[in-house]
């Protein structure tokens, strides 16, 4: 076959041409140099078709394993004619018209290039992170606006709309709200705080301005201030004064802030009161153990009442002025009383704990005294007993005596008394014939009432050894009983006492009324440790301890080998006998 | 400024040998930054007031006013490092400055917490914080170690050297496996075509190409080189060894892709976290005013 081949390579609008004659019995079609028609691409098969004549036409059968189209059909053989278009890889071969001696024109051109092969790959290629992943940019703007609308623009939004967790005026919520709430808080609130911690508006009742102290006194009405202001104290009263509860109380630190123990902030005042507001006499305070000595309350006088502050420790020692005559040492004696089945008496017998604790009960004569102290006047009774005089009733006394004996008389039972004595009097050389009733015979049942009710109250219920003198004073002079208003005794029922025949007594249950001293922490503890009750022989000793029996166990702040002791280990900050706590000072009331 | 002169300048301000970002001019910043690091620590130690250290007494305020400034001029750092145009050419020494104040700020801010954390804001910024600066010392880190590694694999090349050879050892292999029979065509035609170089973020940073047609292609004719006949022998072998070169070309280019990965992916958790860290610290400082 005589075959005239054309390589055809467009640039562009130009075509160039390259001619072959190829003269063979078959025209093979391939890659490899053996082939008549080499087409140079790696994509063509080695050998992949055969051009020949077959039955006076011109049959293609392709020979190797790619496909072969012929008009866009894929097949294995066919028959040509001029104008078919065969696809063999990436080139097109097309028949044209046979010339004279010409068996075959065939024009081959590569309709797929290859193409660059160094962009194909740089391409395909990733060479860099960027643009592969997400943006920094995308990332980082989703992240900012994230966290805004999160935390910032969405509480504030709830601000300004009075949404929970921030609408006031409504009881403490909780769910969803609290979260929200959290979401701004700085530190968990006090323990006694956190039952409206979902309520910012509770304390947070306007934006850009600290918790006001009407936020706090709302609930916390009962505390009262710490000073009185009415007594100019210079530098002081403006600190005092000008003080907001934000400014010692801290909250939204859970529970170290609410309540500072720091001592420094009590002395940043305490240390230079003295010289800083000397009318108020409170003493310099270094610190503690740099404490003053103690200084207790006592009486002074019962009946005004009148009390005054006494320093213990060396010294005379202060003597307490309860009224009383009363001997600790007389009751702890260790033989005991038959009363009480001999048994020795201890403090808890007549001090009894206040159910806290912290504190006693107050000492009653009827809670305590009366078991043993009873105030009888006559051994004998009435159907029932009777022969007592009441406690603490001045005026009861002499009509408990006069009915007793008229209850008497009226049984009739002035024959089983000795009656009366005749009336003769023996008096001696000068002595003034009394001129009262009493000693005089009388009459009838009512003198006999009289004169034992007389008798009675002079020689018994009055009497400076036994009866109310046993523990009493008098309110005459020198402690002495004034009688004079209740005697003579006269016909009928006596006479009500205008004043008072015993002196009042006032028993103080705290002799440190500045302090906060809890028994219930001392338990461990024996009452004598500190009480010296068995050297008491009288109610004026003093048993309040000094500073050094409490410095035994107490130390400074950040002691090791003592208890931790802060300012507010004993003394309170806020002062019951002030006014309301709002403002920190108040006038005095 | 023309070029001379930009020249003449750039010499005078930029040293002659490499000096590290760590070094910059003799440790300046490190001890600039230990000097406000030993500060932090005195007005921390210095506050003692009644209740809890924590953010609002007075040495809190400094640190967190501080911080805060630190915070910003940092973030700036950001933008400044892409003013091409300013030509102070110092970005050396604003990057070591940037490293070292972002490490003293880890110091500066925790003083500055008191050590009171929560499930909150306040602490979300303080995490975030430690976060950016945990991811600029993997940044530091990559700094560190990635550039020699670098250099040494590259031995001289440029990344546009590399792939141009592989291009070029394309073409070789193509006219190189024009006489191989048909398998061994395809076998070729797929290494050429699919090279694989870089590709995915995962695929990047792990250097793992599990499915590389060269080394399939190397597999089939280590595997056909018994059953060659003799005639192809010569053409095998040069297939052979062209696909060795292109192996050990493409090993390079993908290790030094990885090594540009790493040195890129710390920085999608820097900046990012950045922004966010910004947010938190506006919405913090806010809070604490707006709740006082």
């Amino acid at each position: 076959m005589e075959v005239e081949t054309t390589f055809l390579t467009r640039r562009g609008n130009a075509v160039m041409r390259r001619s072959k004659h190829i003269e063979a019995r078959r025209i093979r079609i391939g890659r490899g140099t053996g082939n008549e028609v080499q087409l140079q691409d790696i994509r063509v098969d080695l050998t992949a078709a055969a051009l020949f004549p077959r039955d006076g036409m011109l049959t293609i059968q392709a020979s190797g394993p790619s496909p072969l189209l012929v008009n866009g059909r894929s097949t294995r053989s066919a028959p040509l004619a001029p104008g078919d278009e065969i696809t063999i890889g990436p080139y097109q071969i097309r028949l044209g018209e046979p010339a004279p001696g010409i068996d075959a024109v065939l024009s081959v051109e590569l309709v797929q290039p290859l193409g660059d092969t160094l962009a194909r790959l740089t391409s395909q290629s990733g060479l860099r992170l960027e643009g592969r992943a997400l943006s920094k940019r995308g990332v980082s703007w989703l992240g900012f606006l994230f966290i805004i609308v999160v935390f910032l623009a969405g509480p504030i939004f709830g601000y300004f709309f009075g949404l929970p967790p921030f609408k006031a005026g409504v009881p403490p919520l909780s769910g969803p709200s609290a979260t929200i709430a959290s979401l701004w808080e700085p530190g968990e609130l006090a323990n006694s705080h956190r039952f409206f911690a979902a309520n910012c508006a509770i304390c947070h009742q306007s934006s850009f301005a600290s918790v006001p102290d009407t936020a706090c006194v709302a609930c916390h009405s009962r505390d009262r201030a710490h000073a009185i202001t009415a007594t100019p104290v210079g530098g002081t009263q403006k600190a005092i004064g000008t003080a907001q509860c934000t400014s010692c109380h801290e909250e939204h630190r859970g529970n170290h802030g609410i309540v500072i123990a720091d001592s420094k902030l009590c002395l940043r005042c305490h240390a230079t009161l003295a010289e800083t507001a000397p009318a108020l006499g409170v003493r310099d305070v270094a610190g503690f153990p740099d404490h003053p000595q103690f200084r207790v309350t006592l009486v002074a006088d019962a009946a005004g009442p009148r009390l005054r502050r006494a320093p213990l420790g060396n010294g005379p020692a202060p003597e307490d002025r309860p009224g009383l005559k009363f001997s600790h040492a007389a009751h702890l004696v260790s033989a005991g009383f038959p009363a009480l089945g001999y048994k020795p008496m201890v403090c808890a017998d007549c001090h009894t704990r206040e159910p806290s604790g912290q504190g006693f009960l107050p000492i009653t004569y009827n809670g305590k005294c009366a078991h043993c102290h009873r105030l009888s006047f006559e051994r004998q009774d009435l159907p029932w007993p009777n022969g007592r005089v009441p406690h603490g009733d001045d005026r009861g006394v002499a009509a408990a005596v006069w009915n007793f004996y008229a209850g008497k008389a009226l049984q009739g039972g002035m024959t089983q008394t000795p009656a009366p004595a005749p009336a003769v009097l023996r008096l001696a050389p000068g002595e003034a014939a009394p001129e009262t009733g009493a000693g005089l015979p009388a009459t009838g049942a009512s003198s006999w009432v009289t004169a034992k009710t007389e008798a009675v109250l002079r020689t018994i219920v009055f009497d400076d050894k036994r009866g109310c003198g046993y523990c009493h004073f008098g309110t005459g002079p020198n402690g002495a009983f004034d009688l004079s208003s209740i005697l003579p005794v006269g016909p009928g029922p006596p006479r009500q006492a205008p004043g008072r025949i015993v002196a009042p007594v006032l028993l103080q249950s705290r002799f440190l009324p500045a302090a906060r001293f809890d028994h219930a922490k001392h338990t461990a503890m024996a009452c004598e440790h500190c009480h010296a009750a068995r050297q008491a022989e009288t109610s004026g000793t003093v048993m309040i301890p000094e500073i050094a029996t409490c410095l035994t166990c107490h130390g400074a702040p950040k002691a090791t080998s003592r208890a931790e002791s802060t300012c507010i280990s004993c003394h309170g900050f806020h002062r019951a006998a002030h006014g309301s706590a709002l403002g920190i000072a108040t006038s005095a009331k | 400024m023309r070029g001379s002169e930009a020249r003449a300048f750039l010499s005078s301000v930029r040293p002659n040998r490499h000096e590290s970002f760590l070094a910059y001019s003799h440790y300046r910043y490190p001890g600039v930054a230990a000097l406000l690091g030993a500060a932090s620590l005195v007005i921390y130690i210095a506050d003692r007031p009644y209740g809890t250290r924590y953010g609002g007494t007075w040495a809190g305020y400094i640190l967190g006013i501080a911080g805060a400034a630190i915070i910003l001029w940092l973030t700036w750092f950001g933008y400044r490092k892409r003013s091409y145009a300013d030509i102070d050419g110092r970005l050396a020494g604003r990057l070591s400055a940037h490293v070292y104040f972002g490490l003293v700020l880890l110091i500066m801010v925790t003083l500055h917490t008191g050590f009171h954390f929560g499930w909150n804001v306040h602490t979300l910024a303080y995490v975030l914080m430690c976060a950016v600066i945990a991811s600029g010392i993997l940044g530091v880190f990559c700094y560190i170690r990635y550039p020699r590694l670098m250099t040494e694999n590259r031995a001289g090349m440029s990344m546009q050297q590399m792939v141009g050879s592989i291009a070029t050892l394309d073409e070789q292999l193509r006219v190189s496996a024009m006489p191989l029979d048909e398998n061994s065509a395809l076998v070729i035609q797929r290494a050429i075509e699919t090279s694989a170089i870089g590709g995915s973020v995962w695929r990047q940073l792990t250097g793992h190409y599990p499915d590389c047609a060269t080394a399939a292609a190397i597999a089939h004719f280590d595997s056909g080189a018994a059953k060659v006949p003799e005639w192809a022998e010569k053409d095998w072998a040069q297939v052979r060894v062209v696909l060795s070169e292109k192996a050990s070309l493409l090993q390079r280019v993908r290790r030094d892709i990885g090594y540009k990965a790493m040195l890129d992916a710390w920085l999608y958790l820097h900046v990012p976290v950045s922004f966010m860290l910004l947010g938190a610290l506006l919405a913090h400082v806010i809070s604490v005013f707006f709740l006082w």
